[in-house]
């Protein structure tokens, strides 16, 4: 765990701030800083008794990352803590990402999320629209910190989600703290919407870029203010699902595709960095079926795809050809679209 | 500047001071064509920055004295005549261009220090403007010389085209990234010679200042609390907003509660996709969505009443001087 020595006290109103009193940020070398977080919960909503899903998240804010050139970055993420015996707070050992959520369209969810009082996160359902209050952020309803807190959603529509921490989110989705949250339709897997296409097979991509150096702030950093650097993403390593796209994500299992000719492979592409990105299928035909968890009108064939932070595009690739297609996904400059990285990973049709 | 029913917009003042806007857009549909008037002041001054940085703008104003960043939304008629006048006060060269909005040329040409222009054109092609100061470009417009417009079809006040996905309210988010170095060199009448590193990101010329931050909750600070930027309604109060990215960064709008229903790109009428992520390219990047204030589908038990946030997805626009997260390029939308 890379729990750090600076604090938030969960006392106080809405409208706290804890950015001196209350802790003990003077004998921690002038940390213990941590401005506009909100953790008091004040008239939390009911919950439902018989939730069809549970979730059981905790933090665990360090993971290591070995890239391809043999460097490790720390990395933070949700632990999934079901099974207990965390006492509630503290952690467990995530991955990253973090351990996907999979439901079913319909189906009563509650996440169960733990923070100790070291520190504050939320989880955000990203393009699940919950109840205010199961939204997860901080500024409208509340961070969790120093106890367990549970979102409760159901999901209306099938489709790519992921959810994400949504405290000091500049700063924590950068740092990993994020996973793939996929609603399936009545009929279940293998079928991407309720009456729509069918697939045999499926990968999830969800394209990332690191920027290393942010990688030792605290986890308060720069929420009360002073340049912490939070406006320049200066990204130097391009990651596919959690792996270096740079080598290792061309054959990572789970990540790199084999498959037979002519079945049907959904690609759930999630752009996952902050700057955009253009998938490239490497010389195969996509058909776009869905995109942010909605079906399009109208599908659409392409060989590839512009896409901005957080969209997600659900793709068939049926092959009708043996070969081997390299999937290259350019990271580009959101001010001059200068390519920064490209991250790569393989089709691989028998 | 003579004001007309049709032409309602922020109202201006607070002399010398960035005014957040307290007018609300109106729009009354004419079965005719009028000619609209507008007078707008080149004027500038400093705008304080959510980490108290005062930073140099100039703006398309409402009168000689304040300092309007953007510039007061416009919405007219197709088919209007429309008629601005534009006051140089500074002593620098000026103009004022829209790209698109008329099959004339829309384009003053210079507008000396101290002089004075009409521009007139009539207003051809529905749909949502920027109009801007395209010399020394892109720095004097990313310095403030912008602001939306729009033109609706004839005798609707619903629509965004004829025959487009209705609404009930529409208003416009303007979005911009500020680096101070670049404003500087304008003030000084000198050309940026550094690389774009915006420190500073705004919606409708705000930016957020969450609770218990000083300026919370005031319209002309806390673009949470900006009526041309917070959104309103109860259930079925389907919102149409004009988004205008006057930037230079690429940005991906984002919206809890509900998905978007994104009906243009860069003037372009698409097929309607439900989106929760919108594109918004820079350079005067336009993109039209209606929010549709449905009960947030998957809310349990379903529930219609709360606030949720739009904020960008590109998450560097949240922050303000390098930190400050939540002091960016943000707004609450208010399910009543
Ligand atoms: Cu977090
Ligand atoms: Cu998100």
């Amino acid at each position: 765990m890379g729990m750090r020595n600076r604090t938030v006290s969960s006392d106080s109103s809405d409208s706290t701030s804890t950015s001196s009193g209350g802790m003990d940020g003077g004998g921690m070398g002038g940390m213990g800083h941590a401005c506009y977080i909100y953790t008091a919960i004040n008239n939390p909503p009911a919950l439902d008794p018989n939730p069809d899903v549970e979730y059981y998240r905790s933090i665990d804010m360090g993971i290591p990352l070995t890239m391809d050139d043999g460097k490790t970055i720390n990395m933070w993420g949700f632990a999934d803590s079901a099974g207990g015996g965390m006492g509630g707070m503290g952690g467990g050992s995530a991955t990253f990402p973090s351990a996907p959520m999979r439901v079913r369209q319909g189906q009563v969810v509650q996440t169960h999320f733990s923070v100790s009082m070291m520190m504050a996160h939320t989880i955000h359902h990203h393009g699940i629209e919950p109840e205010y209050r199961s939204d997860g952020v901080g500024h409208i309803s509340w961070d969790v910190s120093g106890q367990q807190y549970t979102y409760q959603w159901r999901p209306a529509h099938a489709g790519t989600y992921f959810y994400h921490c949504h405290t000091n989110t500049v700063l924590h989705a950068e740092m990993g703290m994020y996973g793939a949250l996929i609603v399936d339709p009545p009929d279940g897997p293998g079928r991407v919407f309720e009456d729509g296409p069918s697939y045999d097979l499926e990968a999830i991509w969800a394209v990332d870029e690191i920027d290393s150096s942010w990688h030792d702030l605290d986890w308060a950093a720069g929420t009360c203010g002073g340049d912490v650097g939070l406006n320049e993403l200066n990204p130097d390593y391009f990651v596919i699902t959690g792996v270096d796209g740079a080598q290792s994500a061309l054959t990572a299992p789970g990540i790199a595709v084999t498959m037979n000719r002519n079945d049907r492979l959904l690609v759930r592409y999630i752009c996952a960095g902050y700057m955009p990105q253009t998938i490239n299928f490497g010389g195969l035909t996509a058909e776009v079926v869905s995109s942010d968890g909605r079906p399009l009108p109208e599908s659409y064939t392409t060989g590839s795809i512009d896409a901005v932070s957080a969209e997600r595009y659900d793709c068939i690739i049926q092959p009708s050809s043996r070969g081997v297609y390299t999937v290259e996904i350019d990271i580009r400059d959101w001010i001059t679209g200068d390519v920064l990285g490209t991250a790569r990973t393989r089709i691989t049709v028998n | 500047m003579k004001r007309r029913d049709f032409l309602k917009a922020s109202t201006a003042g607070l002399a010398g001071s960035l005014v957040g806007g307290v007018g609300l857009l109106s729009w009354t549909p004419r079965a005719h064509a009028s000619t609209i008037e507008k007078t707008f002041y080149i004027t500038d001054g400093m705008v304080t920055q959510g980490d108290g940085k005062d930073i140099y703008f100039r703006g398309y104003s409402s009168n000689s004295s304040g300092l309007n960043v953007p510039g007061e939304h416009l919405i007219v008629q197709q088919g209007d005549q429309v008629e601005i006048t534009i006051h140089n006060t500074l002593g620098s060269s000026h103009s004022f261009v829209i790209d698109g909005i008329s099959d004339e040329t829309v384009n003053s040409g210079r507008i000396s220090g101290g002089s004075s222009t009409t521009v007139s054109f009539t207003a051809d092609n529905v749909g949502t403007y920027v109009y801007y100061d395209n010399r020394n470009a892109p720095y004097n417009r990313i310095a403030g010389l912008h602001g939306g417009i729009a033109v609706m079809p004839v005798n609707s006040d619903d629509e965004l085209y004829p025959g487009s996905p209705t609404f009930v309210q529409q208003q416009f988010w303007i979005f911009n990234q500020t680096d101070p170095d670049w404003n500087d060199a304008v003030r000084n009448g000198d050309t940026p010679d550094s690389n774009f590193t915006p420190r500073y990101f705004t919606l409708n010329g705000l930016s957020g200042r969450p609770p218990g931050a000083p300026g919370s909750g005031d319209p002309a600070i806390d673009s949470m609390h900006d009526p041309r930027s917070a959104l309103h309604g109860h259930v079925g109060d389907r919102t149409l907003v004009r988004m205008i990215n006057v930037g230079l960064a690429q940005h991906a709008v984002h919206t809890h509660g509900n998905h978007m229903e994104w009906l243009t790109s860069d003037g372009d009428i698409r097929p309607v996709w439900e989106k929760d992520i919108v594109p918004l390219n820079g350079n005067n990047g336009i993109a039209d969505i209606i929010f549709p204030f449905d009960t947030p589908p998957d809310s349990w038990p379903p529930a219609d009443v709360g606030t949720y946030p739009m904020h960008l997805h590109d998450e560097m626009t949240q922050t303000a001087g390098g930190g400050l997260y939540m002091f960016g390029s943000l707004t609450d939308i208010f399910f009543e």
